[in-house]
């Protein structure tokens, strides 16, 4: 019983910090920099994700022993394809106004390396519930890092923050417009690593990067 | 009966399918990329079903014709010899990669099996058994830095404060070394280096270490100066350095160049050493590695890469005091009269060996440090002369 | 029609360049540009499954999807025709070009997880675009991805030389570099009025 509790704790912790994906493993940076432009849309992408993949990893978990392995990887990209669906449509429907500006990096979470490779090396190996609590923590980190981006990117780049401005004068333009992304995106990365460095003893940086 | 039986089942089962659909989960609602519809048809579930069932069949008849059509006969063999390389990629032995490596030992008969310089031995016998192959004991060979002149024993001609790369630094004037043929201490070798055998020393030259270097000779490509040179491990006395200036420029400019004085040439007992434009460079394969001529250079140019000498050690009851010993001796250590046993003075015994290759009654033995366990033995016999 | 053509090939590999401007495929970005050889290799790649995935996409998507009103199946059946593709290719480049093969080795089936892969049969289908219109997108991204590739590599392999501070090493630093091309490429935004 204890030991299961402290898994959870673990695979939780792992998600958000140890193997955030965005900042860590450095996987699906696509969308990191692409929706980070208001906060807004940077949570409902990270909700988005983190539905999908609490529900891949759920669903993998379940028929993990009636996929043969030979044709593991296409069935998981289907079973991912089928949940996006799901996310595409139900959010084109209540969250119509924030789908319009996002709606294709919504259907290119299916393109994601973390969500197929949580689903290969967690999932497929092991029960129901933790598979599901590693895909709710995944997406959780990945939330939370995409929020951090849509913080920085908005407040700099439009005054505001979740549409409530807050600064009165002319915001720095070039944060929210592609270039701005990619700034943060880096800047946020180095400072991360040097955190971590300096607080944490990790390693972050240092060559690498994928 | 049939007919009406499947007719029946078929009408129960798009009823309970629609209710499930269109009540107990909620309408789909407006907006979205895709029209709206107030209640899903049976229909568009049977095409959906239907498309992906013929696109998942078509694929998977497609794929199994393609693997099977463009099928790779892969020699087991050449996994097998693939597993026991390291897997560096380092080119060494002449091929594309370790694949290319492992594909051409097995598929060529004329490939040797001894081509993996960091694999040595090992692997070599490893490939030998796979393959059907003899391999023959490779010599291992090593990298070996052609310069003593770090900085602190070098003059510069200019500060240098470009990139720290020895490439970048050649581009202006040929370096910032006043010595043409000296090594620039940026580290491009270090950096060139796949086995991180390489380490810079506190003067800005670079060490090669003995267990990790695998003379794969990714340094000695490197070096814009040409100053490593691939050796083999077994001949550890080396003239360190490539400098072709005439004596006097050379000892301008460092402190241990070779000045090309001569004196290494005389020394050697076996004639190993020639002088050519003003550098002495030993034939090794003439070489005994006695370490004389280290002894001799006035510059320190030479280099003795053997970490400790051993030392010569007359066994007493067998000498008969032949007296070769202490003719051939060039450091005069070997001391007593003819017909009396012999000794050799400890301090002076720079264990080159030749008083143990001349002794007829093979009365000496040359002996590693004293800590070892013919060390003690060794004391313990000198303790009772 | 062939106006529109031309500006939508433009359109994709300058102006609203898929790296710079949408900001996908930049896993592989990044992956593959640390040598400049794996760039050219996949840039190649890239564009050749990219034209004849579009291609397979449009058919199925056009004659078979919207007759049947099925378009809600856009993005599970172009993923899967992607990867079917791609793993034909697989095979049939580890027996014809074996040497390319083992060059590209993983960058291969990387490329069924790359973004641009995907938007660009949902950005035909979106659009309802004609043939030749998808084929100018998929060439004009493939061109703009290769370009964008081919400045990275060139960059990042002098990187190497450089004094990065430890913490921005790696990709914090490729980042900044890539907001500043991206900046820079803003500069074609005037290009053409749509």
């Amino acid at each position: 019983m204890t030991t299961d509790k402290v898994n959870y704790g673990t695979i939780i912790k792992n998600g958000i910090f140890g193997e955030n994906p965005v900042f860590r493993l450095a996987l699906s940076l696509c969308p990191a920099v692409a929706v980070t432009s208001g906060v807004k849309n940077g949570f409902l992408m990270g909700v988005a994700v983190l539905f999908v993949m609490t529900m891949v990893n759920g669903t993998v978990s379940l028929l993990r022993n009636f996929i043969s392995p030979k044709v593991r990887i296409p069935s998981y990209m289907f079973i991912i394809a089928t949940w996006v669906t799901v996310t595409d449509l139900v959010m084109a429907a209540y969250a119509r106004d924030v789908y319009k500006q996002m709606g294709l990096y919504i259907m290119l979470i299916v393109a994601f390396a973390i969500v197929l490779s949580r689903a290969e090396m967690f999932a497929s190996k092991n029960k129901l519930i933790p598979s599901m609590v590693d895909g709710a923590a995944m997406g959780m980190g990945f939330l939370l890092a995409l929020v951090l981006l849509g913080i920085f990117r908005e407040s700099l780049g439009k005054g505001s923050l979740w549409g409530y401005k807050f600064v009165d004068s002319k915001p720095l333009l070039i944060m929210i417009m592609p270039t701005g992304g990619f700034f943060a995106m880096g800047l946020m990365m180095g400072w991360l690593n040097w955190v971590d460095r300096k607080f944490f003893g990790g390693t972050g940086g240092g060559g690498g990067g994928h | 009966m049939f007919e009406q039986i499947s007719q029946l089942f078929q009408t129960a089962f798009t009823h309970i399918l629609s209710a499930f659909i269109n009540k107990l989960v909620p309408l789909v609602g407006v907006g979205g990329s895709v029209e709206s519809v107030e209640v899903v048809e049976i229909k568009t579930i049977v095409y959906a079903v239907a498309l992906l069932a013929v696109l998942g069949v078509i694929f998977g008849i497609a794929l199994a014709m393609v693997a099977a059509r463009f099928v790779v006969k892969v020699d087991p063999k050449v996994d097998q010899v693939r597993e026991t390389l390291p897997g560096a990629n380092c080119g060494a032995c002449g091929f594309a990669g370790c694949m290319g490596y492992a594909e051409a030992v097995v598929g060529n008969p004329d490939v040797a099996p001894n081509l993996c310089a960091p694999g040595k031995s090992a692997v070599a016998e490893k490939i030998a058994q796979i393959t059907g192959k003899a391999a023959s004991a490779v010599d291992p060979k090593i990298a070996r830095v052609f310069c003593q002149g770090g900085r602190g024993k070098s003059q510069r001609k200019f500060i240098y404060s470009g990139v720290m790369d020895c490439t970048a630094a050649v581009l202006a004037a040929g370096g910032d070394k006043s010595c043409d043929f000296g090594c620039l201490g940026y580290a491009t070798c270090m950096r060139a280096c796949p086995f991180d055998a390489i380490t810079m020393s506190d003067d800005s030259l670079p060490i090669i270490s003995k267990e990790k270097c695998t003379a794969c000779g990714k340094c000695v490509a490197a070096c814009p100066k040409q100053v490593i040179e691939l050796s083999l491990m077994s001949k550890a006395v080396v003239i360190s350095c490539h400098s072709r200036d005439k004596g006097v420029d050379t000892k301008k400019k460092c402190q241990v160049g070779c000045i090309g004085c001569g004196i290494c040439v005389r020394t050697c007992p076996v004639d190993a050493i020639k002088l050519e434009n003003n550098l002495a460079r030993i034939d090794h394969t003439k070489c005994i590695t006695c370490g004389l001529c280290v002894k001799k250079c006035p510059t320190s140019a030479i280099h003795d890469y053997i970490p400790v000498r051993p030392k010569a050690f007359i066994h007493a009851e067998i000498c008969a005091g032949i007296d070769v010993c202490a003719k051939v001796c060039p450091v005069s250590a070997i001391s007593g009269d003819v017909k009396a046993v012999h000794a050799v003075d400890q301090a002076k015994c720079i264990g080159c060996g030749m008083c143990e290759a001349r002794c007829p009654k093979k009365a000496i033995e040359m002996v590693q440090a004293p800590s070892s366990a013919a060390g003690k033995h060794v004391e313990k016999e000198m303790a009772a002369v | 029609m062939f106006e529109k053509v031309l500006t939508i090939f433009i359109a994709s590999a300058l102006i609203n360049n898929f790296v710079f401007s949408r900001y996908l495929g930049l896993c592989i970005f990044f992956g593959v540009t640390k040598k400049m050889e794996t760039s050219i290799g996949m840039s190649f790649t890239f564009t050749a499954v990219m034209l004849i995935g579009a291609a397979l996409s449009w058919f199925i998507y056009t004659y078979v999807m919207v007759p049947f009103q099925l378009g809600f199946l856009k993005i599970v059946i172009f993923i899967g025709v992607v990867a079917a593709f791609v793993q034909a290719a697989d095979t049939i480049m580890k027996k014809v070009t074996p040497a390319l093969y083992y060059k590209l080795g993983i960058y291969l089936a990387l490329i069924v997880t790359n973004c641009i892969i995907l938007a660009v049969p949902l950005i035909n289908a979106e659009e309802h675009y004609s043939l030749f219109e998808s084929m100018a997108l998929a060439l004009g991204s493939g061109l703009g991805f290769s370009l964008a590739l081919i400045i990275m590599a060139s960059i990042r392999e002098k990187l190497d030389l450089a004094d990065v501070p430890k913490s921005f090493q790696g990709l914090p630093i490729s980042f900044v570099l890539t907001g500043l091309i991206a900046l820079a490429f803003l500069g074609f935004s005037g290009m053409i009025t749509l």
